[in-house]
Parts: C-alpha cells; structure tokens; sequence
C-alpha cells in the first residue's frame, strides 16, 4: 500500500538519468584503477628498477674509429665534462672483460659445442633483472649471467622461424647450464654458467660487477682501465639540452629509452585526467539524484506528513527511497563491474603479446565495493534526513 | 490566543485537565477557539503551548503513541486521494495489523455505500471522506480516541451509525474519548462536556 503511493512520487526520466551517468562514470574510474595496475609491471620497470631517466651513451662508431679504436673509448676529461652538465645527476660506466672468454655445452655422446665470448657490467641498481641466483662469491664455481631479451627474441622470431626450428622460451633457456672456460694472465679457470635473467635495458652479455673487477684483476691484463659504455642518470630525461648535447659531441644515446619514459608520464597524466574527468561525472550524477530525491519530497509534503501523522516513522516513509535508490545504484555497480570486466578483456588479450599481464581483476572488485558502500551510506543518509526534516 | 480569549476557558490556564480512560469528553468552542489546536497538542504534531501534558507513562515522544495509544480523525482528514477508502484503512491497519481484512470492511459496509469501498477517495463526497477517515481512525489500539468535529459533513442518521460504530470500539477497547464540536450534541453518552 505505501509502495502504491510512494511509486507515483518518482521521477522515471530522472532516475533513468541518474543510473546512465552513475554507469558511465563508474565504469571509467573501474577502468582507470585496472589499466593503473595491470600495467603496473611495465611502469615500475620503466621507473624502479631501471631509473626512468637512466640511458646507455657510447661514442659513435666512425670510419675513422674503425681504423683507430682508441677512439672509441671515453677518458677523465670527457667523463668529467658529462658529469658537470647540470641535467645530469650521475654519470657510470660499463666494466668491459680484459681476457679471453669461451663458452661450450656438451651435447652428449662426446660432442661440444663452443663459443667465444665477452663480459660487461653495470651497477646493480641498473639491472632490470631481479633474481637470487645473481650473486657471485670467489669461492663458488657458479658464475650468472644476464643477456639481452633481444638475442632471444632475434632468435625465437628470426632465426628459429626461417629455419622451422622450436621456439625456445626464457624460462627454458635458464634451465639450461654450460661451461665457461676464462683465460689470461697465464691463468686458466672453468666456471659452470647459467642464464639467471634478460634484461630488456642492456644491450651486452652482463655478469656481476664484483666478480668482473675480480677477475680483470686476476685474469686481465694490467692497466686496461678502459670503457666504451656509459650509464647516464638525468634529473630530467625530457630536458630538451639533453638530445643536443650529446650529438654536439658525437655520441650516441639510447633515444627509445627517453622516449618511454617520457611515454610512461604521459600515460600516467593521461590516466590521472580521465579518472578526474570520471569521478566528476559520478559527483555529477551524485548530485543528480540526491536533488531529484529532495525535489520528490518537498513536491509530496503533504503526503509525507499525512503518513507521518497517521502513524509513519520517518524511517518507514523514507524506507521505499533508500531502496529505490540502493538497488538502482547496487545494480548500476554491478553492470559497471560486468562492463570493466568485458572492456578489460578485450585489452588484456592484446597487451599478453607485447608483456605477461599479472595481477587479477582485484581493483575493479575493490574500487566497486568501496564506491557501493560509500555511495549507499550517503544515499540513505541523505534521504532519511530529507524526509525528517519535511515532516517535523 | 489572548487571554480574554480564553478567559471562561474549562481547559486554557486551568492548573491541571485530567482525561480519564473509559470516560467520554465533549469539548465545545466556537469555530477558532483551539479545539484543533487542543487535539494537536495532545497527538504531538503542535508544541507550540506552556504547560506539559502529562500522559501517565513515560514518553520521549507523543509520536511514539500514535500507534498503539492515540488515535485522531483529523479535521482534515489526511487521507490519501489516490488510494481507494479500503486501501486508506488498509495503510493505517498495516503498522499494527489490528483488524483483520473482514473487520475492516465490514465497519465501512456499516457507514458507506458498499461500491465506494473500492473507488479512489477524491471521487467520494466530502461527508463519505470524513466516514473513511473515521474508520481508519479506529483500525488501531488505542487509549484515547480524538475525533476533531466528526460529524460536520454528515447527515443526523448517518452520524448516528458513526456514533454508534465509534462507540462499540472505545468501549471495546475501554478507551477514553474525546470529541470535539461547534454546539453540543447528543450522538454519545458524553460523561462531561467542557468549554474553551
């Protein structure tokens, strides 16, 4: 009976109105936290692990450096004139092996397979390749080693592919162990080998910095301090000095790596705006409602206080409001949640070729619960406080 | 109201008006000399006096008797135009479910004629409107029973079937009764009759 006469009072237009804006707002912001983090990975690489503003520098290689290769290595004096730019922060160099290095894999009945290598390597911090077993100590005979993500995509896509061999994936290749044989100085050592990561930041075969320094001093020959490679920190990659600088002077710096972390703030900007613009529309539509609540009840005065006086609490008169309004807004969540879901799928599916997208669908579950919740206590709120102060 | 309003007043600025349960009270007063206003104290929906109204119970507020204590045919009435006369009884049964669904419509058969049960109130006349509002009036518990000038838009005989309705449940239930009117009448058994 009391639902008979309350369902007249209600505005279908604005309700109808109310749910599209909610929906639409919700599903955006749902969106945002779930594109925040499912490409989380991918910007904390860029960010963390290998500072956003960190690239490789090297010398650009000339036809006259090829006769004279000397020419291709930094001394104090250009070291210290990057250093003293004012958009660098730090300046480190790549470690270069001074022996001689040679892999091999028995393949069985007899057989070897060997190949003659090099080694590099940068400070840790650098390294995008987190992993317990990349860890040298001089009593081990256990030696890791990082290589590019490119050898082995060049590899799995080029070379694997014209020549109908299998593809070989990261984690199957750690597996595999090997020896490596290191020469020089009239000494001779064999190390068992793994690959323990690959990093998609350095271009060289990398092996832990302690050990290099070791093994140059044990292995090396003397006084061969030299490097070809620097590792550039800036304060801020997208300081417009930076690209003439270096070509000004003939060095090549990694651009792409300027350009995702410049990419990455974008995204994140980008990302910030939308999920403004949609918290806006859900205010907007927020207020939508809560006014078109309060018009329904100072239009239905008399009606509410005719309930009041024969016996209706406050509480019972706005009972078929606070519901109304709960399932609308409870409903409209859960087909925002179905839309992020669906939405979520579609870009997912596309972004697994590019990087493993880890994490689950936890922050639209999450983000739509804590909306709901909020979103109903401050209905019912509202609306009981509408009603009291219209019939008192 | 002024003081020499009130002046001869058998309730205003007297030190204490006691209503009895089980007991029926005729209040008389020219048209604007608070008889509603004197209802409405007593129901709660106007504050605006000196004085407290003691109701022999502890009360945080006179809403919470409006169920199961108080009962009030309005002046007004207050009923609900769109909604038919049983569904407005109906509304006012449902907080306390006092009636069963037979009671109720065979009070209204008493008093109306049987095909305006089911129409929407605002197609009723005025007096069949105040008969409505008189029946949901008694579709609750009740100690005291306000009716504010019952019968002014009803004719003698039916006035005497409301009366007589009116009366059966206030002795039914062993209610007090207080009935307000421009001129006395003689409708009930009244045990006093006061003048504002």
């Amino acid at each position: 009976m009391l639902a008979k006469l309350q369902r007249k009072t209600l505005i279908p237009t604005q309700i109808v109105g109310y749910a599209l804006t909610l929906l639409v707002g919700v599903t955006i912001v749902l969106l945002a936290f779930q594109l925040y983090a499912d490409l989380q990975p991918m910007l904390t690489q860029q960010t963390d692990v290998f500072k956003a503003h960190t690239v490789t520098v090297s010398k650009n290689v000339t036809l006259f450096k090829t006769a004279n290769k000397e020419g291709v290595y930094f001394d104090q004096r250009e070291l210290d004139r990057i250093q003293q730019q004012d958009f660098v922060k730090k300046v480190s160099r790549f470690t270069s092996s001074s022996f001689n290095v040679s892999a091999s894999i028995n393949l069985g009945d007899g057989h070897r397979m060997s190949t003659d290598l090099f080694f590099e390597s940068v400070p840790d911090e650098y390294l995008d390749v987190q992993s317990d077993a990349w860890q040298w100590d001089s009593t081990s005979d256990f030696l890791p080693i990082v290589i590019p993500e490119d050898y082995l995509s060049l590899y799995n896509f080029g070379f694997a592919e014209s020549q109908s061999l299998p593809v070989i994936s990261q984690n199957t290749l750690s597996q595999v162990s090997f020896n490596i044989v290191i020469d020089g100085n009239g000494r001779h050592r064999m190390y068992t080998s793994r690959i323990v990561g690959f990093s998609g930041k350095i271009n060289s075969i990398l092996v832990p910095e302690d050990f290099l320094v070791w093994a140059n001093r044990y292995f090396g020959a003397p006084s061969t301090d030299r490097c070809s490679r620097l590792l550039v920190e800036f304060t801020d990659a997208s300081d417009e000095r930076i690209p003439a600088f270096f070509e000004g002077n003939g060095l090549n710096i990694n651009k792409s790596e300027l350009e995702t972390s410049k990419m990455v703030f974008i995204f994140r900007f980008a990302l910030l705006f939308v999920f403004v613009i949609a918290a806006i529309i859900i205010a907007l539509s927020m207020a939508f409602i809560v006014m078109s609540l309060n018009l329904i009840v100072q239009k239905n005065r008399e009606l509410f206080v005719n309930l009041y006086n024969i016996g209706y609490s406050t509480s019972q008169i706005a009972r078929f409001y606070q519901r109304v309004v709960s399932i609308i807004t409870v409903a409209d969540l859960l087909l925002a949640v179905v839309a992020a879901l669906v939405i979520r799928g579609l870009y997912v599916s596309r972004l697994q070729t590019i990087f493993s997208v880890g994490g689950g669908t936890l922050p639209i579950i999450l983000t739509a619960s804590i909306l709901c919740l909020f979103l109903l206590l401050a209905y019912n709120g509202l609306i009981r406080r509408s009603v009291r102060s219209v019939v008192r | 109201m002024s003081e020499s309003e009130v002046a001869g007043s058998d309730i205003y600025l007297q030190p204490t008006v006691v209503f009895q349960r089980g007991r029926k009270y005729m209040v008389c007063a020219k048209s604007g000399h608070g008889k509603t206003s004197l209802l409405n104290f007593i129901y709660g929906s106007n504050r605006s006096f000196d004085g407290t109204i003691d109701y022999g119970m502890p009360v945080d507020s006179p809403f919470a008797l409006r169920r199961d204590k108080l009962s009030y045919l309005f002046q007004d009435l207050c009923l609900f135009s769109e909604l038919t006369a049983i569904e407005n009884v109906r509304l006012k049964n449902n907080l306390t479910h006092f009636k069963s669904d037979a009671e109720m419509e065979a009070m209204l058969a008493a008093i109306l004629p049987a095909e305006k049960k089911d129409q929407p109130v605002r197609t009723l006349s005025l007096g069949q409107r105040q008969r409505v509002a008189a029946v949901r009036a008694l579709c609750q518990p009740f100690d005291y029973l306000l009716l504010d000038e019952p019968f002014s838009h009803i004719d003698h005989q039916n006035a005497q079937l409301l009366a007589d309705l009116v009366c059966r449940e206030v002795d039914n239930q062993g209610a007090g009764l207080i009935v307000t009117a421009l001129d006395a009448i003689d409708l009930f058994n009244f045990d006093e009759v006061l003048h504002l």
